[in-house]
């Protein structure tokens, strides 16, 4: 697949702190691409460079095949929707008013309303003041501001953000719908694996400002191994015994893990382990977590 | 196919619904209108022969104390809004900083129109009430509209980039008052140093001055000629000034 979103060492610096650091993104066309990263990592920063609205100190940016600068960037921003961080909105206004607002801007017949108000059920509650909208109807209406115009390319901040479980499984259905019923191509970034993993057809996973994983959904999974959790009459005794025996293994939450489940080196570390004089009590198959996995890939415990 | 720049100012008029702006104008006019009945039925007869001087010396105190904060009213107005919904860095990927800066002062400028028309009309009124008995020249009339309709516009870009840089609408409000009063102090501070505070340049350009006789306590108005040169020396400064705020707004990362 084409990428639709491509960006080459694009950095970005306050003073002497990189927020995003030779970042190359690459994002395929009808793809839903959850960009992942604990909070502060320069997720919204970066789409926030994407969109023009901050300037990158170095690097370049594709969208839609056309490399941006200042004299097209509304041009190419013209195909695109976005949301960014919190709901954008005129509070004294209705949602249909506000929804007129981005028409005028945007150039398109106010006929489309009808279209993305349908789209994110909100029909009913157009004529009410948007100060008066709770805040996932908010976030709907911020979402079918950015269906305007039909834009071949949506970039969403968070748009699950501050939601109750059953608003986040609507917009969660209605970005997956995206690609499929209108062609879009979806970048939905954000600090909940889990909410990726039922998303996302590809996943890019930042961390402070470095992209250290970039791939198909798929392919992160395969990173998702099988460990093994060895239950010992003494864990910390058999950890340093397998440790002297080169055989990889830790220790997590009080719970003694090998970090391989291949025959050879289980059968290695049981008869260590009996040769020392430590019971083996239990081992069972555990499947790394997502949170595990960026563990695995950034060596630091996050909140995900 | 309406133009980018005329669909931009389209959407700012859309914004302003519900927001009864034009009301801010009117309150300031008619508590200047209040002001004016008052000042004309205390005036002496023989001050009333000289009505339109009085006029244009009296109305550039009152709007060096009204008018630096029926801007910031204004430009607060306008800017809360997208202050308040967050709606900058939704409205920057659809137009450039720089058009919203001039739409949202273009909008602020109609409201000081209206304001600068209805002084214009009060002057007009007040001379048929109170029968003023000298006759007005229109050339004056212009002047001293284009002066209050000047300083104001460029306090008013002053504010609108204040209300678009402040998270909150308190700072600019208060600028707004303190410039109320920075402007009022100047009148009475030498003029180099008057002329460092565009507050007060709304009596920089006085169409009339007054003589007061110590013993006969009679105070007359007389007519002074328009520094022309000073007026166009203080557009060109305007013009400076709403370059800086429009960079200073632009250069904000939303």
């Amino acid at each position: 697949m084409k990428p639709v979103i491509t960006t080459e060492a694009l950095t970005k610096q306050y003073g002497s702190k990189a927020v995003v650091n030779c970042l190359d993104l690459s994002v395929p066309a009808g793809s839903i691409y959850g960009f992942l990263g604990p909070n502060g990592a320069g997720k919204s920063t970066t789409i926030k460079l994407l969109l023009g609205l901050v300037k990158p100190n170095s690097g370049s940016i594709k969208l839609l095949g056309r490399e941006i600068n200042e004299k097209n960037r509304l041009s190419i921003l013209s195909q695109t929707g976005s949301l960014i961080e919190s709901p954008a909105y005129y509070g004294h206004l209705s949602g249909f008013e506000n929804l007129q607002i981005i028409c005028t801007l945007k150039n398109v017949p106010e006929t489309e309303i009808y279209r993305v108000l349908k789209i994110v059920r909100m029909e009913g509650q157009k004529d009410k003041k948007v100060r008066e909208y709770s805040l996932g109807m908010k976030q709907r209406l911020g979402l079918a501001a950015a269906l305007l115009g039909n834009p071949g390319l949506l970039l969403l901040d968070e748009p699950t953000n501050g939601l109750d479980p059953a608003g986040i499984q609507e917009i969660r259905e209605l970005i997956c719908s995206l690609p499929n019923r209108y062609g879009m191509t979806v970048l939905v970034s954000s600090h909940l694996l889990s909410e990726m993993d039922q998303m996302a057809t590809h996943v890019g996973i930042i961390d402070k400002g470095q992209l250290i994983f970039q791939d198909s959904l798929a392919v992160l999974h395969e990173h998702s191994r099988l460990q093994l959790l060895l239950k010992t009459d003494n864990d910390d005794r058999a950890l340093q015994i397998l440790k002297r025996s080169e055989i990889s293994a830790e220790q997590k939450g009080g719970k003694l893990y090998l970090r391989s489940a291949e025959d050879s080196l289980v059968i290695k570390a049981v008869s260590v382990l009996a040769a020392s004089g430590v019971g083996v009590l239990r081992l069972s198959e555990q499947q790394m977590s997502l949170e595990d996995i960026f563990l695995h890939l950034t060596g630091r415990q996050v909140s995900l | 196919m309406k133009s980018l720049f005329i669909r931009q100012l389209y959407a700012e008029r859309q914004k302003g619904r519900k927001k009864h702006l034009s009301l801010l104008p009117l309150c300031f006019l008619l508590f200047q209108v209040l002001w004016a009945l008052w000042q004309l039925t205390h005036a002496a007869p023989e001050e009333l022969e000289t009505g339109y001087l009085l006029l244009f010396h009296h109305l550039p105190l009152m709007n060096t104390i009204l008018l630096p904060m029926l801007a910031a009213v204004i430009a607060s107005r306008l800017c809360d809004m997208e202050i308040k919904g967050d709606t900058l860095k939704l409205l920057y990927t659809m137009q450039k900083p720089a058009q919203l800066f001039h739409c949202k002062f273009l909008m602020g400028l109609k409201y000081l129109f209206y304001f600068t028309m209805g002084q214009g009309l009060l002057i007009l009124g007040a001379g048929k009430i109170c029968r003023f008995t000298d006759p007005l020249k229109w050339t004056m009339l212009a002047e001293h509209m284009a002066v209050t309709f000047t300083v104001s516009a460029v306090l008013l870009a002053i504010q609108q980039t204040l209300s678009l840089l402040s998270a909150s609408q308190l700072l600019p409000l208060a600028a707004g008052l303190v410039g109320c009063f920075l402007g009022l102090f100047s009148l009475f501070f030498p003029t180099p140093i008057a002329r460092l505070f565009i507050w007060g340049y709304y009596a920089a350009f006085p169409a009339a001055s007054t003589d007061w006789e110590r013993d006969s306590k009679i105070v007359r108005y007389f007519e002074v000629p328009f520094p022309m040169t000073g007026f166009l020396l203080f557009l060109g400064t305007v013009f400076i000034i709403y370059l800086l705020c429009k960079t200073l707004t632009v250069r904000k990362e939303v």
